[in-house]
């Protein structure tokens, strides 16, 4: 899936990102840009607008939760599949989120990354950061029957 | 339908854009072309390998065009109805592009505008964006 060179550049600029705020912040974008999604999320408490979303405790908590569990898929590139595999099963039998989320989330987090990094996040290094989120959107939906 | 708050959000971020088209086109399809390799089939006019000359060029186009749309965000179907033409009877681009596009669109927005680009922003021009898509397809069939 990704080469050498490509697996390097991304774990190098991935080990810049602050990890507790750019899960918060993708995962409170997905719920803005894409309010269907808000449907899993219904005990998060308040949702009603943009601001309540993004300074949400529960969302900031869930996304750092989740960009956690990315940051352990990043060091298991080779075997996503593996890597994923309870977590696919949970997605699939405990909360019945349909896979075409992961795949919402993936884009929104590489916007993030674009907008932490600028002009740092080139072409490549998107090119990159998308086969890896693709790769985990289909590691989490792998599971499913 | 787009609010009234969507729209100074789109409005607020092309002009930025505006009298940059070119540049801003270029990256758009580097970007596209790098990440989706297989959207440059609809590009083969440009080569195998598009120069910076091309890509400021073809670039430049897309983003009028975006431009206009911005410019008439209230009546898309009647404006953009050329170009609907074009891509349903001339380029027949699968649909399922469109949305790379889009995504590469928010990641030049994103890396250029930075801390800039609001939440609010991103929610605005992705479904501004994928209005411009829909009529785009619409005649299709």
């Amino acid at each position: 899936m990704l080469s050498a060179e490509e697996k390097a550049a991304v774990t190098s600029l991935f080990a810049k990102v602050k990890v507790d705020e750019v899960g918060g912040e993708a995962l409170g974008r997905l719920l803005v840009v894409y309010p269907w999604t808000q449907r899993f999320f219904e005990s998060f408490g308040d949702l009603s607008s943009a601001d309540a979303i993004l300074g949400n405790p529960k969302v900031k908590a869930h996304g750092k939760k989740v960009l956690d569990s990315f940051c352990e898929g990043l060091k298991q590139l080779d075997d996503l599949k593996g890597a994923f595999a309870s977590l696919s099963e949970l997605h699939c039998d405990k909360l019945h989120v349909d896979p075409e989320n992961f795949r919402l989330l993936g884009n929104v987090l590489v916007v993030v990354l674009a907008r932490c990094f600028g002009s740092e996040f080139s072409p490549e290094l998107q090119a990159s950061f998308q086969k890896v989120v693709t790769g985990v959107a289909n590691a989490l939906a792998h599971r499913y029957h | 339908m787009l609010s009234a708050q969507e729209r100074a959000h789109i409005t607020q971020v092309w002009d930025l854009i505006a009298g940059h088209e070119a540049p801003f086109g270029a990256e758009l399809l580097r970007r596209l072309f790098t990440v989706y390799p297989s959207t440059k089939v609809y590009f083969r006019h440009l080569g195998d390998h598009p120069d910076e000359v091309q890509l400021l060029s073809h670039g430049q186009r897309m983003l009028q065009a975006v431009g206009v749309a911005v410019q008439y965000m209230d009546n898309l179907r009647a404006v953009l109805s050329p170009l609907a033409d074009l891509h349903a009877q001339v380029l027949r681009v699968d649909p399922t592009n469109f949305p790379l596009v889009i995504q590469c669109f928010q990641v030049v927005l994103a890396s250029h505008l930075q801390g800039e680009f609001t939440v609010e922003m991103q929610a605005a021009w992705d479904k501004f964006l994928t209005g411009v898509a829909v009529v785009l397809t619409e005649k299709y069939r």
